[in-house]
């Protein structure tokens, strides 16, 4: 069963929302986080065709958008109920609430939007799908934290007859004793109900609606009684309770509101509103209210006028592609063109592939990865779908202000490297910052380790260089000479540094293990460990970083690539982001040789990509002071010119 | 030469001389359009006084935001793109500027507009706000939100630290860079310590204390850090960033808020909590909007 149902602005505001069974903020805000922001979980759906799913701790999660509206739909439930039409659900939604409330959102300065009349309409849709699907066996697999919605469920197709009978009892008693049928018999109350329970029964009988105020009514009668399970069972309540009022704007103001508005409401409405006036608020004042007050029933009204709304929306989008399929009519043609000029022009897939092209030759050309380079142009093409072009912009400068702000978001780290504090931190817990580096064959691994070394000098560290290499022959020999070199260097500069080596043919593990020891023993703050170059795709050394981490048990583990690499930047940056076992990765990348490759900076974007790992270093020149941080606003500039 | 003379401009002027007549044209057509702008723009400022909201994810700005829209705070999660709302300050609060003017009056009314314009705190998504900062027309002033309960552990409190200073450095930039002797516009900042409902946050005094010492912090290792790669790989500013940029008074000693005064920026720390205890309580951060309006 659906545990919650949330229509959200993307500046995070909650429109509207239906929880049946809380489900902690953090879930979605997750969702958020690694799919729309960081992308570091590229969503993919289960079968062709269907939404993409998002998995966050027990939950599944299924979400749909309307880009130019900037809202986001999303279903949250447990991954052990296999529903199937939650795709259709958030299709429909979508077009209801954009239908309805369309207008209210384009305004500005503003983040309130009044649909409390929605819940209607999405009990409704809720109660239509899941009648015609068959998911009712798949509903005994779910645990019983949201248990309550299905109890009702099951029992609501089996025994109609039964709990019409029993109704009345209902309507008097529900407050004091539980009478023992079916329903209220069951371990959980079926508090939870009413938004299954007359699913199957609501549209076999001409009065289903009444049924569903009355179940609404009973299961907020309940949801009122007296605590007495305990804490857990209190919390629940309350949670229901405020689902059922539909009350988006938290705890607060709704609760004063409802002894006013009980009186206008005929017979049959008293007598609900007076034993559960609270739980109906909201909707006897709005729609259902005013309708019955007519004396006719209202679901046929909502069902006609939702299908019309959901047909007149799928009909705009439909138009919306024909118009840009078919540019047979001159007249649109060049309306098309004036408005591509001018601005103003909503954005279809069609308009958007050839400047999508040019911008993916043009990505290319900076030595920006394939993989890397589709990526950016579907987010940015799933950005700007929909989209209407600002005044006197034309499509290609939209299109580059978004790949401007993709490429911005794709290499801005989610928090800064300081490696001086980090190296504090540690050290005040009494142990040396250990840094690793690893990378393959002749990509300036010990060069840049100097640079790193002679960096942390300047700081005034006391700096002990690990040589892991015990595999290429010189490799020991070279890092000897960097050190002689950042010794001279480091008379001036302050601070310490040697070298820990053990020759050749040993492992490196071990030796990183050692050097780690050596350095706590002999007051060194910082050990830089250099190690045998690989490549990627040779799985037995690669193997062997797993133990090498968990020796060695780096503080941070940087890889150097080359900024003249190409399409290979995406395939080495996975391998040994993936090298160290589960549960340890890369922590930053290290990109050398950037002078020699003048604009094409690409592949910093390719090892970003392929990892969500962010860059933390450059190289610029062949002196032991040429290494950078990332600035990456002039990269992007790079990148864009 | 007297007035009378004939090649006097006085009687040019009553001549039919062309380009009288021009001149005359022109301010007849032009006058009621410039009349008619300016008082526009007098009755209706087109551009409200705005308020920037700042800080990292999840400190509440934007429930700060849709509790100052409606009277009671909506739901939110982690935003991914800019809001702007239209606020009106709280009958109990009355802006400076409005002293002297009684309820009822438009004017009133009118100066206790605001607008209200939250920025999404994630790391990846803080171009929106340094946008806000780099062209801060009409900003009245920055709030820039902390979770008081966040601050009290280390890594909650060097994210608001550098996020903070990274906004004074460009408060600092923008004065220090300016071209008229005057100096821009003041912008003060406040630092709007949220959350004090839970048990876990810190008081107002402490989050100011532990925030400047967060702050020199990272003065002190931004300094010490290696210069970033603009210069080296864009090559269009050369030699101009290579002054590294301070924060606050030079000189080794800690860094205070005080400080930011020099440079036309005064910071306020005030404690509050948007959600929870018995009631929203943001009474102080809408006096310090107040006094700013
Ligand atoms: N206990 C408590 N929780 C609060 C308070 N203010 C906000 N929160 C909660 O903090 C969470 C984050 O609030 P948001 O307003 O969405 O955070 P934000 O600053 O907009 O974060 P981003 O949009 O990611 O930058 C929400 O779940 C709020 O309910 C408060 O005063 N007390
Ligand atoms: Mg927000």
């Amino acid at each position: 069963m659906l545990d919650t149902f949330e229509i959200l602005t993307t500046s995070g505001v909650v429109l509207w929302s239906r929880t049946y069974v809380p489900v902690g903020a953090n879930i979605i805000n997750s969702l958020i986080r690694d799919v729309f922001i960081e992308e570091r979980i590229i969503p993919h759906s289960e079968e062709a065709g269907a939404k993409p799913t998002y998995r966050k701790e027990a939950y599944t999660l299924k979400w749909t958008a309307a880009k130019d509206l900037g809202l986001i739909f999303v279903a949250v439930y447990q991954s052990l109920v296999h529903l199937t039409w939650i795709d259709k659900l958030l299709d429909n939604v979508r077009a209801l609430f954009t239908g309805l409330y369309g207008e209210q959102l384009k305004k500005e300065h503003t983040s309130v939007v009044d649909c409390s009349k929605f819940t209607p309409y999405f009990e409704r849709q809720i109660q239509e799908l899941e009648g015609t699907s068959d998911s009712a066996p798949s509903v005994k697999l779910t645990p019983p934290s949201s248990s309550n919605g299905e109890s009702a469920e099951e029992s609501a197709p089996a025994l109609p007859a039964l709990q019409k009978a029993q109704r009345p009892l209902y309507d008097t008693s529900a407050d004091s004793t539980p009478v023992p049928t079916p329903d209220t018999s069951r371990p959980n109350t079926p508090g939870q109900g009413q938004g299954p329970t007359h699913l199957l029964t609501g549209k076999s009988r001409p009065g289903g609606g009444k049924l569903s105020r009355r179940d609404r009514k009973k299961a907020s009668a309940v949801t009122s009684a007296p605590a007495s399970s305990g804490d857990e069972a209190s919390v629940k309540r309350k949670a229901k309770g405020s689902a059922k009022k539909n009350r988006i704007w938290g705890e607060y103001g709704a609760e004063e509101e409802d002894s006013s508005t009980i009186l206008d409401y005929s017979q049959t409405d008293i007598q609900d509103g007076t034993s559960q006036p609270e739980a109906l608020e909201e909707i006897k004042q709005e729609t259902w209210g005013r309708k019955t007050g007519k004396g006719q029933f209202v679901l046929k009204d909502l069902d006609e006028e939702m299908d019309q709304i959901i047909a007149a929306e799928n009909a705009k989008k439909e138009s919306a592609t024909a118009s840009g399929g078919i540019v047979g009519s001159s007249l649109g043609a060049l309306g098309g063109l004036f408005r591509n000029v001018v601005g103003g022009k909503t954005l279809t897939k069609e308009d958007l592939v050839k400047p999508l092209k040019g911008m993916e030759e043009h990505l290319l050309k900076k030595n920006v990865a394939q993989e890397a380079v589709v990526r950016l142009c579907e987010s940015v093409e799933r950005d700007l779908i929909g989209l209407k072009t600002g005044n006197f912009t034309t499509i290609e400068s939209t299109l580059r202000t978004s790949m401007e702000k993709a490429l911005t978001k794709i290499l801005t780290p989610t928090s800064s490297l300081d490696l001086l504090r980090e190296i504090q931190t540690v050290n005040a817990s009494g142990r040396p910052y250990v840094l690793s580096i690893v990378g393959v064959n002749g990509v300036g691994k010990s060069t840049n380790l100097s640079k790193i070394a002679f960096f942390l000098l300047q700081n005034h560290h006391r700096v002990l260089i690990a040589a892991a290499d015990t595999f290429r022959s010189g490799a020991v020999e070279q890092l000897g000479v960097h050190v002689r070199n950042l010794k001279e260097l480091s008379k001036r500069e302050g601070g310490e540094v040697d070298l820990f080596q053990k020759g050749y043919g040993k492992d490196a593990a071990n030796i990183a293990q050692d050097a780690v020891v050596y350095a706590s023993k002999n007051d060194f703050n910082v050990v830089l460990i250099d190690t045998a170059g690989r490549r990627h795709n040779d799985a037995r050394l690669m193997s062997s970083l797993e133990k090498f981490g968990k020796l060695a048990n780096p503080d941070k583990i940087l890889m150097v690539g080359e900024a003249l690499v190409g399409s290979d930047s995406v395939a080495q940056a996975r391998n040994f982001n993936n090298s160290f076992g589960p549960g340890r990765g890369l922590d930053g990348f290290v990109i050398s040789k950037c002078d020699t490759v003048g604009d094409m900076v690409g592949t910093l974007v390719s090892m970003v990509h392929a990892t969500g790992i962010p860059v933390v270093f450059l190289g610029v020149g062949q002196h032991y002071a040429d290494l950078r941080g990332l600035n990456v606003g002039s990269v992007c500039r790079l990148l864009m010119s | 030469m007297p007035w009378y003379d004939t090649d006097s401009w006085l009687t040019a002027a009553f001549a039919p001389h062309p380009a009288t007549m021009a001149f005359t044209l022109l301010l007849v057509i032009a006058l009621p359009i410039l009349l008619h702008t300016f008082i526009y723009r007098k009755q209706t400022p087109t551009s409200l006084p705005g308020f920037v909201l700042l800080g990292p994810s999840g400190a509440g700005k934007t429930a700060f935001v849709t509790l100052a829209e409606r009277s009671a705070v909506a739901q939110t999660h982690t935003s991914t793109s800019p809001l702007a709302i239209d606020a009106i300050l709280p009958d109990t609060i009355v802006p400076t500027s409005a002293h002297y003017r009684s309820p009822g009056d438009p004017a009133y009314e009118r100066a206790r507009r605001l607008l209200l314009q939250d920025t999404p705190g994630h790391g990846k998504l803080r171009h929106f706000a340094a946008a806000q900062l780099a062209n801060p027309i009409n900003v009245r002033g920055i709030i820039f939100v902390v979770d008081a309960a966040a601050v009290a552990d280390e890594a909650g409190l060097n994210e608001a630290a550098e996020y903070l200073h990274d906004v004074l450095l460009a408060l600092q930039k923008r004065y220090t860079g300016a071209k008229t002797s005057k100096g821009p516009k003041e912008i003060p900042v406040l630092i709007a310590a949220n959350k004090l409902d839970l048990f876990t946050a810190l008081p107002p005094h402490l989050v100011k204390i532990s925030l400047e010492r967060a702050i020199s912090e990272v003065r002190k290792s931004k300094a010490k850090g290696l210069k970033d790669s603009g210069v080296a790989m864009g090559g269009e500013d050369d030699g101009l960033d290579e002054e590294r940029e301070w924060l606050g008074e030079g000189g080794d000693g800690p860094f205070e808020f005080r400080q930011m005064e020099e440079v036309g920026t005064t910071v306020t720390v005030k404690g509050g909590n948007v959600i929870g205890g018995d009631a929203a309580d943001v009474q102080s951060w809408w006096e310090w909007i107040a006094e700013h309006l």
